[in-house]
């Protein structure tokens, strides 16, 4: 039994944990005691994490699409035919892009990006989670003007307030969960915002139960609170809008309930504000984002050690994508594509002139491009288009696959890059703490596969921007120069240990602070509310769908439901007549659809949620918005 | 037999634990690259630890792998074979605590009953345990709560106890004897001396417990006669993040779930790690789940574990406090936590 210690490829909690391998394949995972962020404490997808990489259906040759069949090819021609027909497409004027992956390592992603800007000279570069975290992201740089250093796990556990908007944490982020429930059992208070009494918002000192979209509303209410709460005038010079806030909340009441719990918070020498991917998508978790963050800056909370926000990334490296400017329209650094100072650093790292102007983005590039190339990812699983992004995907005149896992992608592909998974490659990824971590192979590569970083730097090379990279870690020393807030982080990485190192970050100092605007989206004709949920969807992804062990629910919900189901809380099931299993017809301004309705204790009256997974089955009344107001009848 | 009594001097033990290495493969705790204890295959004699707290994961792996292959199936034309697999390599666990030596015992003795399952019991007539006793408490233990330490009074085929300049050494079976066999010459007879420091350890360890305690009687009277609230369950199940850690990190835990991998005519049937604690567990193919909320599984467990009717038929709790769980379990759920609140009959304060 061989151990290596790595990072969890799960949720962006990063863990890590000793991979255990017999005759070089994963077998076990052992928790470690000394770990940073997890200190021997693992979900049970990171206790499983062996699965997926020695039960999945793993790609063993590099293999080129003729006569309507993948055949495999040494990978020299797999290679040329790649870099062949971008350089066809490209003179020809055809647009071309890269999709990276919140599933891929730093080094990979920041490859990926560079082969985009540097080979195929486009911004057309993305990763598809990002359409789900950029909106959280974006909703705090709007009250920060930057990126801002989000509060660590372990300081979680030691804040006397936490404000958390789920989502269901205990679900999509246990790890954070935990230091959540840590921090209760010494005493703090939890708020806890949402539509569902999940299991944080049983245990939560406060449950503010809202509709979904409707978070902002109560955060106002808080927000006004706060602002009447003696003290808080202090915050006042460190925050721009500030008296516009108070205008603006001036006619916002707070029940009691509100009061104190803004009590709690203004009183809180510690707090930690979690915000999770809220119901809907775009532009209202956007807001909500940035209405929790005011809280935190008015409060006082943010811009100091101890406290602060956490946007909860739903996959291992969201963030590490975004650090190595895996987005159409930013750096690596995260910089805005226009920064002069970042584009002459980032073109000296490189040695070629950028392109300019920003690309598209992942939802727009599926659509019309004529060769993609995508790397460890299914973007019909993680878009919300769904099934549209899948017949997008198969409309692709070129399409590159470069993955571990057999999935959907792989079989429309015309060319498919047989890579390691996580149990086999050297890499970094960066956590929602912003802390980049080790991931390290426990085994040998399956067949002929290669290492991620090694395929995207033989395909730069045959596309004019190689490299003189001969190690992963070649790679993240060329990161340290291309992205600053990386730099001087190596020592600490290559360390021997976990090699774990806090990435630099400015700590915020001024604020733009602002009120959520808030609106009311049901009508007598349709009082429901029907959102997505916006839990990441586990069970469409291969390290999930590959581990026998954790497939198990997933698999079994999908079997049991092929067309879908909506929760409907079961006083609202019980007023409707109907039982779990009915159906009910469900009638939007976009059209209707018949699905059957699950019940789930603790949800709001008059809320339908949707799981992620089901998107598709309910694209006729809601579709990439997330959320709509519907009339529900028996079907 | 007569138990042999022995001292080596601590200056002659790596020469001891190199001919152990000659007769078969070693395991002892080791310190891994990140600075912990863990249990690991050892190549040379300086390897092995002699001061360390007990890894956090158990010696389990060793015994019931997280993931075993257990049969070999073979489809050639129309004709399958079905072929259990076995492993039969002796092993030597070497510097084992003594919860872990009990929980090895639970474990051998769930394997045990009908039907036996030759696969666990194979591998474990093959394994030789040296113990080394704990003269001081680990941090988190409870062992004496549970009669699994920090001295054993059987169970073992070596146990070590650190007498300062040398380890007294009692062997508890033949294959103890071999053991030590393997270089008598560095071995002498205790003095009676050596042999009542033993003693005076022992004692010394017993009283010196008290950070961590767990009172399984009056929790299991009130488990075993089902007087533990629902509801209270239904607390402590909200606390609890389903990550199956408590299971898995338990030295008694085994349960387990079994799937094919293979194709092309190859196949191997693998035992695969398990917990009670995941939601699809107990999911039947219907969609029914006999135990669908996170407080009747949890009831589960500690109604195995601490229960007197399971106590009758294991012949000990599940429990050899060990304190494992207190360092995994995601929401504090632990086994002194629970016990704590069934005695007091609430959940913590908050
Ligand atoms: S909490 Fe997240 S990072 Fe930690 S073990 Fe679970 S999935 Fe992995
Ligand atoms: S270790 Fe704790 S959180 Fe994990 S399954 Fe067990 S009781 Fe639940």
């Amino acid at each position: 039994m061989v151990s290596t210690a790595t990072t969890c490829p799960f949720c962006a909690c990063g863990c890590g944990f000793f991979l255990l391998a017999k005759n070089g394949e994963a077998a076990g995972v052992a928790p470690g005691e000394s770990h940073p962020v997890s200190a021997g404490k693992l979900c049970a997808r990171g206790w499983c994490a062996h699965e997926a990489p020695s039960w999945g259906s793993r790609l063993l040759r590099p293999m080129i699409r003729r006569n309507r069949r993948l055949e495999p090819v040494p990978w020299n021609e797999a290679l040329d035919h790649v870099a062949g027909r971008l350089r066809e497409l490209i003179a020809a004027g055809k647009p071309v892009g890269v999709l990276g992956s919140a599933r891929a390592t730093n080094e990979e992603n920041y490859l990926a990006g560079r082969l985009a800007r540097a080979g195929l000279r486009t911004n057309h570069v993305d990763f598809c989670y990002h359409s789900q975290c950029r909106p959280l992201l974006a909703g705090i740089e709007d009250v920060t003007g930057g990126s801002t250093r989000p509060i660590a796990l372990r300081d979680i556990e030691s804040c006397d307030a936490v404000v958390l908007v789920e989502g269901d944490l205990a679900k999509t982020h246990p790890r954070a969960a935990a230091s959540v429930l840590k921090a209760r059992t010494r005493g703090a208070r939890l708020i806890a915002i949402g539509c569902a009494r999940t299991q944080m918002a049983r245990v939560a000192s406060r449950f503010l139960q809202v509709a979904p979209g409707s978070e902002g509303e109560a955060i106002n209410a808080l927000l006004a609170a706060a602002l009447r709460a003696a003290g808080e005038e202090k915050q006042a010079a460190r925050c721009a809008g500030y008296d516009a806030l108070r205008g603006d909340l001036q006619a916002v009441s707070a029940t009691d309930e509100i009061r104190e719990a803004a009590e709690w918070i203004a009183a809180a020498e510690r707090a930690a504000f979690l915000i999770g991917p809220s119901a809907g998508c775009g532009d209202a978790s956007r807001k909500t984002a940035a209405v929790i963050a005011t809280l935190a800056a008015v409060t006082g909370h943010l811009g100091g050690p101890g406290s602060g926000l956490l946007p909860l990334l739903g996959r291992s490296n969201a963030r590490g994508a975004c650090d190595v400017g895996l987005a159409p329209d930013r750096l690596p650094g995260y910089e805005p594509i226009e920064d002069g100072e970042a584009r002459r650093r980032v073109e000296s790292v490189w040695g070629k002139a950028l392109p300019s102007g920003a690309g598209l983005d992942a939802d727009r590039m599926i659509e019309n491009v004529s060769g993609l190339v995508v790397l460890a990812d299914d973007p019909a699983a993680v878009l919300s288009a769904g099934q549209r992004a899948r017949a997008a995907i198969e409309r692709i005149e070129f399409l590159v696959a470069l993955d571990a896992f057999v999935t959907p992608v792989v079989e429309a592909a015309h060319a498919v890059l047989p890579v390691a998974s996580f149990a086999e490659t050297e890499g970094t990824v960066t956590n929602m703490e912003a802390r980049i971590q080790r991931v390290r192979p426990a085994g040998p590569l399956p067949g002929d596969a290669v290492e991620g970083w090694r395929a995207l730097a033989e395909l730069s090379a045959r596309l004019g921007a190689g490299g003189t990279w001969n190690s992963a870690a070649d790679v993240f020393h060329e990161i340290e120069r291309a992205a600053p807030r990386y730099g001087g982080t190596a020592a600490r990485i290559f360390d021997g240990g976990w090699g774990s190192a806090l990435t630099e970050m400015p700590e915020a100092v001024r604020f733009n602070v602002q009120a959520a605007a808030t609106q009311e989206l049901t009508t007598a004709e349709r009082p429901f509310v029907l959102a997505w949920d916006g839990a990441f969807d586990w069970g469409g992804d291969p390290l999930v769908s590959f581990s026998p062990t954790l497939s198990r629910d997933s698999q079994s919900e999908r079997k049991l439901f092929p067309n879908g189901f909506v929760e409907m809380s079961g006083d609202d099931a019980d007023a409707l007549g109907v039982r779990a299993g009915w159906q009910v017809k469900l009638g939007s301004a976009r059209g209707e659809a018949i699905v059957p309705i699950r019940r789930r204790d603790g949800l709001r009256r008059g809320t339908l949620l949707a799981p992620y997974a089901f998107r598709d089955c309910l694209a006729g009344v809601l579709a990439d918005e997330g959320i709509t107001a519907v009339q529900v009848e028996r079907a | 037999m007569q138990p042999l009594v022995l001292t080596i001097a601590k200056r002659d033990i790596a020469q001891w634990v190199g001919a152990l290495l000659e007769s078969g493969k070693v395991i002892a705790p080791v310190r891994g690259p990140c600075g912990e204890a863990a249990f690991c295959r050892i190549e040379s004699p300086e390897e092995p630890l002699w001061e360390f707290e007990n890894p956090l994961a158990p010696p389990k792996q060793f015994l019931l792998p997280q993931t075993d292959p257990i049969v070999a199936i073979r489809r050639n034309g129309g004709v399958t074979t079905v072929a259990p697999i076995y492993d039969d390599a002796p092993r030597i666990l070497l510097n084992v605590r003594p919860c872990d030596v009990r929980g090895i015992a639970f474990l051998t003795r769930m394997h045990e009953m009908e039907p036996a399952d030759a696969s666990y019991l194979r591998r474990r007539a093959n394994f030789t345990l040296i113990a080394l006793a704990c003269h001081v408490p680990c941090r988190l233990g409870f062992c004496v709560c549970s009669d699994s330490g920090p001295f054993l009074s059987g169970g073992y085929d070596v146990q070590l106890t650190d007498l300062g300049e040398r380890y007294l050494a009692e062997t508890g079976s033949e294959k103890g004897e071999a053991a030590i066999g393997h270089a008598s010459g560095l071995f002498r007879p205790a003095s009676e001396e050596e042999v009542a420091q033993r003693q005076r350890l022992e004692t010394v360890a017993r009283g010196r417990f008290g950070d961590q305690t767990c009172h399984f009687a009056s929790a299991m009277r009130r488990i075993s006669t089902r007087r533990v609230d629902d509801a209270l369950w239904e607390q402590m199940g909200d606390w609890c993040l389903e990550c199956g850690g408590c299971n898995f990190i338990c030295p008694t835990c085994y349960c387990f779930s079994v799937k094919d991998r293979g194709g092309d005519g190859r196949w191997t049937r693998c035992r695969m790690w398990d917990s009670c604690q995941y939601g699809a567990f107990t999911l039947e193919a219907s969609g029914h789940n006999p135990r669908a909320q996170r407080g009747e599984r949890m009831k589960r467990r500690f109604f195995h574990k601490v229960s007197a009717q399971y106590y009758v038929r294991d012949g000990a709790t599940g429990c050899v406090g060990c304190g494992r769980c207190i360092k995994v379990c995601l929401g504090g759920t632990d086994m002194p936590a629970v016990v704590a609140a069934i005695r007091r009959r609430a959940w913590h304060e908050q």
